[in-house]
């Protein structure tokens, strides 16, 4: 069964997207590495190097020693690890690509604009070879 | 009999002889998920709403081989995603048929009648094709006129050249029962193998009463969709978890039982949540926190009573408790008798 539908007539929260957040403690840290984990679009990581990282940050782990993300950078296919304390801001700078994308969201929009997203969808993945 | 003898005979051996080891957390079914990007477009599809360049990933066959076999669950589940978009897919089922495993690949059936050409058929392969109700609600649940018709062809398709084939269906409060159980008539005089069924996930913080109402409403529905089954319906899944639907038993998630790995790795904690990633199904198993995650352990799992973290313990309940074995060979034998 392949989907998961978030049937759930809760609100949406606002998207994160536009959002940069400069960490000035762990707990800051912590708190934006989250958000762009739940994050549905591509995130740009500043690198206290001056390296910056665009991609989809994936993974993360906490540990008593060296914590880290993996982010799978939008230009390379390999993923890519980074350190916790090499982070200087986290930028939310791609698509939320879930935002507005609920079930609730579908069955309140107008036929119409359900007939022209469907043709929208329908016509990219023609353009794929995927129909 | 929906499930053929020999997948029930190598699931039994399989389950006993992990028992006999004495391993506590083994898998049941892999849910391979090689690529997330999909012909469609159904609103609310947590498993597409990616950038772009995470679609475009793929698995290739040996990851996907290595992943079986690094698992060794006897069931391969491929969902995705459309699994048929994957240029590779005929490869990677092939392989997977080599290692002798049971593949279920989950397909919304918009190419397969184009792709069958590129999969003898075998005991070993069963197309489960994406039904979510009769033509209306279907091409609603999908978000597009005219799936319903192009999966229905494609369904004889496969049934004509021998193919194993099975329905999976997601079911939601808005369910309407009647029309439900008309749906599994036009299922099964499609003259598909079995169908398999489950309740949608849906997850939202919400006060513990409105937690308890969803799980009672689940079980309402299900009750009046499955009782009194008609005699011609075939389930392709466990009798005890259509009971647990129904309310009938109660069991604790186990999910382990389907362990997910995709283009991230091994999810964590199952196929619905993703809490993070492993490297390897080892990693999986020793560092997941499982006793954080179930019915009453979690806000995320309160609500929940999907097939991939509750089927598995109905199987467990087969082979671990003599009520559990006995009531599910009656179902088995005599599928009216719920």
């Amino acid at each position: 069964m392949t989907d998961i539908k978030q049937h759930s007539p809760a609100p949406q929260p606002a998207s994160l997207h536009g959002r940069v957040f400069t960490p000035h403690s762990a707990a800051d840290l912590a708190e934006a590495i989250e958000l762009a984990f739940d994050y549905r679009g591509d995130v740009t990581i500043s690198v206290r190097t001056g390296e910056v990282i665009c991609g989809y940050l994936f993974n993360r782990e906490v540990s008593t020693g060296r914590s880290w993300v993996e982010v799978f950078p939008a230009s390379h296919p390999d993923a890519r690890r980074v350190y916790y304390d090499e982070v200087a801001t986290i930028a939310f700078t791609g698509e939320d690509t879930a935002n507005g994308k609920s079930w609730d969201a579908w069955v309140t929009k107008k036929e119409s604009e359900r007939k022209r997203e469907a043709a929208e969808v329908t016509s990219q993945a023609q353009a794929r070879g995927h129909l | 009999m929906a499930v053929p003898l020999s997948q029930m005979f190598t699931v039994t051996k399989y389950v006993l002889t992990q028992k006999l080891k004495g391993v506590k957390r083994y898998p049941l079914v892999l849910m391979l998920e090689p690529l997330f990007r999909c012909n469609l477009a159904c609103a609310g599809c947590g498993k597409i709403q990616y950038p772009d360049h995470v679609l475009d990933k793929r698995l290739t066959p040996e990851q996907c081989w290595g992943a079986a076999e690094e698992c060794g669950a006897p069931i391969v589940s491929i969902p995705g995603g459309e699994p048929l978009i994957h240029p590779e897919m005929a490869t990677i089922v092939k392989g997977l048929i080599a290692q002798r495993r049971y593949v279920y690949l989950c397909t919304n059936a918009i190419l397969l009648e184009r792709k069958l050409d590129e999969y003898p058929p075998s005991k070993f392969l069963t197309f489960s094709v994406h039904m979510d109700g009769l033509r209306d609600e279907h091409d609603l649940a999908v978000c597009r006129d005219g799936v319903y018709d192009v999966a229905v062809r494609a369904i004889k398709a496969a049934l004509q050249r021998g193919h194993r084939v099975t329905t999976n269906t997601t079911l939601f409060d808005d369910a309407n029962p009647e029309r439900v159980r008309q749906f599994f008539d036009e299922m099964m005089a499609l003259g598909v193998e079995g169908m398999m069924i489950s309740p949608g996930y849906s997850y939202q913080k919400a006060p513990d009463q409105q937690h308890f109402l969803k799980r009672e409403r689940t079980r309402e529905l299900f009750s009046r969709i499955l009782g009194k089954p008609k005699p011609g319906w075939q389930f392709n899944q466990s009798p005890l978890f259509l009971d647990f639907l129904m309310g009938r038993r109660e069991y604790q998630c186990t999910p382990w039982g389907n362990p997910t790995y995709n283009v991230f790795g091994w999810q964590k904690p199952c196929y619905l949540l993703q809490e993070g990633y492993a490297k390897t199904f080892r990693e999986l198993i020793e560092t997941t926190a499982w006793n954080d995650y179930g019915t009453e352990r979690n806000e995320k799992c309160a609500d929940c009573m999907v097939h991939c973290g509750y089927e598995a313990s109905a199987v467990e309940d087969t082979f671990g408790t003599l009520s559990g074995f006995s009531r599910t060979v009656k179902l088995t034998l005599s599928p009216t008798s719920r």
